[in-house]
């Protein structure tokens, strides 16, 4: 196939890999916001977009291996070409929007890595993952990640509860504003970047772009319009499932949580020990959910996410080796990879409109999850 | 494998920070609660120290972007 049609591919999945991850990840930093009414949902998706742009634009500093070290380039392992890159991506692409689906807010990054990884082991086997680095870069920064965001957002809420009066805390929503908006800029300068670093990773294999070099600017400014364009979209399902389906927040409570999922992805992007910032805002909600007195977390809804963050990596996987299997035959294994990945994104998309989840009926509970009245207590005697 | 040290240091980086914003902005909306002269700035003060914290915040963020940018 000519290299020109099959890196115009990459590029175009992979902005819309952006663009999922954009609406993806909206609720990380705004689903809060939104469940106590400190921003209209409109309003909190603008902004975050906004933020999303400027911290794309902010960001020059390129990811030199995309996939983290987890794969072994080079004499060890394989170089990754175009069509594997290209397999990759439609397996991150296609979780992303089967757990946009399901509303579970999932890492973006580890359905990336997945893609990859199932596109690398088709391409050189087991021996390319590097387990060491997958243990100490993924598996057990999952488990660390969620329990740090839950003890920190804990004993936020805690504290904001015992210092505030009822009347006084409507007074966190402003507070909201602050520290969402932090979370939103901090995502587009890290999220953006991964999409940036695989277009300029294919543009280098396909020799359009001298190797050691960074990204162009047309790159840049798509990947950043690519990101904000969908944050702007708002990953409706995942914010209601942040923001109402874990447990019902207050703005002290949201203001805790935000200001610990702020806290904790600084000081671990800062202090050298990444944490995933989907799982670090879902367990800052958890968290202040079991922080206030009186308040309750759902945990059938944090189990299935629990249940998410496990498949995600060998879900997105599975995806990207099949699509690797499809890639390996040939340009029509090519093309049928890329018109089953369209295929599948339309599908999932028509199913979505049996139950559209919008800024109108956010407010609306779940299917199956019931509203109980309270107990009216019999007149003593 | 894993640096237990970086992930001890970001856990207690993380609870002192985020505890700390809580702290001055709570006591910032309960200060201002009331009618006496010296609640007014004593509460403006508490926001201001957390408006602090959050432009480290964003300093952490985008300063070294910035800095980058116009070429220091």
């Amino acid at each position: 196939m000519d290299p020109l049609i099959l890196v115009a591919l990459v590029i175009a999945l992979a902005l819309f890999f952006d663009f999922t991850n954009g609406f993806h990840d909206t609720a990380n930093a705004m689903a809060t916001p939104i469940a106590t009414g400190a921003l209209k949902p409109k309003t909190a998706v603008a902004l975050a977009a906004i933020l999303n742009l400027v911290g794309a634009f902010l960001s020059t500093e390129v990811a030199k291996t995309i996939s983290g070290g987890l794969i072994r380039e080079g004499d060890g392992g394989i170089q990754i070409g175009p069509e594997l890159i290209l397999a990759g991506l439609i397996g991150a692409i296609v979780w992303n929007l089967v757990t946009w689906l399901l509303g579970l807010p999932s890492s973006s990054s580890h359905a990336l890595f997945g893609g990859l990884i199932g596109a690398a082991v088709v391409g050189a086997g087991f021996a390319v993952i590097d387990g060491g680095v997958l243990a100490s870069k993924i598996l057990i920064p999952a488990v660390l990640a969620p329990l740090t965001a839950v003890t920190v957002a804990f004993l936020a809420t805690r504290i904001a509860y015992s210092i505030t009066r009822k009347r006084e805390r409507n007074g966190f929503k402003k507070g909201q504003i602050f520290t969402s908006s932090l979370v939103s800029l901090a995502h587009g300068t890290n999220d953006a970047q991964k999409t940036m670093g695989v277009i300029t990773l294919a543009l280098i294999a396909a020799g359009f772009q001298s190797p050691g070099t960074g990204p162009e600017f047309w790159v840049i400014a798509a990947c950043a319009f690519a990101i904000a364009l969908g944050t702007y979209s708002g990953g409706w399902r995942i914010i209601r499932t942040m923001g109402r389906g874990i447990t019902e927040i207050e703005p002290a409570q949201g203001f805790a949580a935000e200001a610990s999922t702020t806290a904790t992805i600084l000081a671990s992007t800062q202090l050298g020990f990444a944490l995933s910032t989907t799982q670090v805002a879902s367990g800052s909600v958890i968290g202040t959910g079991l922080g206030r007195k009186g308040a309750s977390v759902r945990w059938r809804t944090a189990g299935r996410i629990g249940i998410g963050w496990l498949i995600t990596i060998p879900a997105s996987g599975a995806i990207g080796a099949v699509a690797a299997l499809l890639v390996r035959l040939g340009p029509g294994g090519l093309i049928a990879a890329v018109v089953l990945a369209v295929l599948a994104i339309l599908g999932i998309f028509l199913w979505s409109l049996t139950s559209r989840v919008d800024h109108r009926n956010l407010n609306q509970p779940e299917p199956g999850v019931f509203v109980r009245p309270k107990k009216k207590r019999k007149a003593r005697r | 494998m894993i640096d237990w040290v970086a992930f001890l240091t970001v856990f207690v980086a993380s609870l002192v920070a985020a505890c700390l914003a809580v702290t001055l902005f709570s006591l910032g909306l309960r200060i201002a609660d009331g009618e006496a002269a010296w609640r007014r700035p004593v509460s403006i003060l508490m926001f201001a120290l957390c408006a602090v914290a959050v432009l480290i915040g964003l300093y952490l963020i985008v300063g070294d972007h910035l800095l980058e940018l116009v070429g220091l």
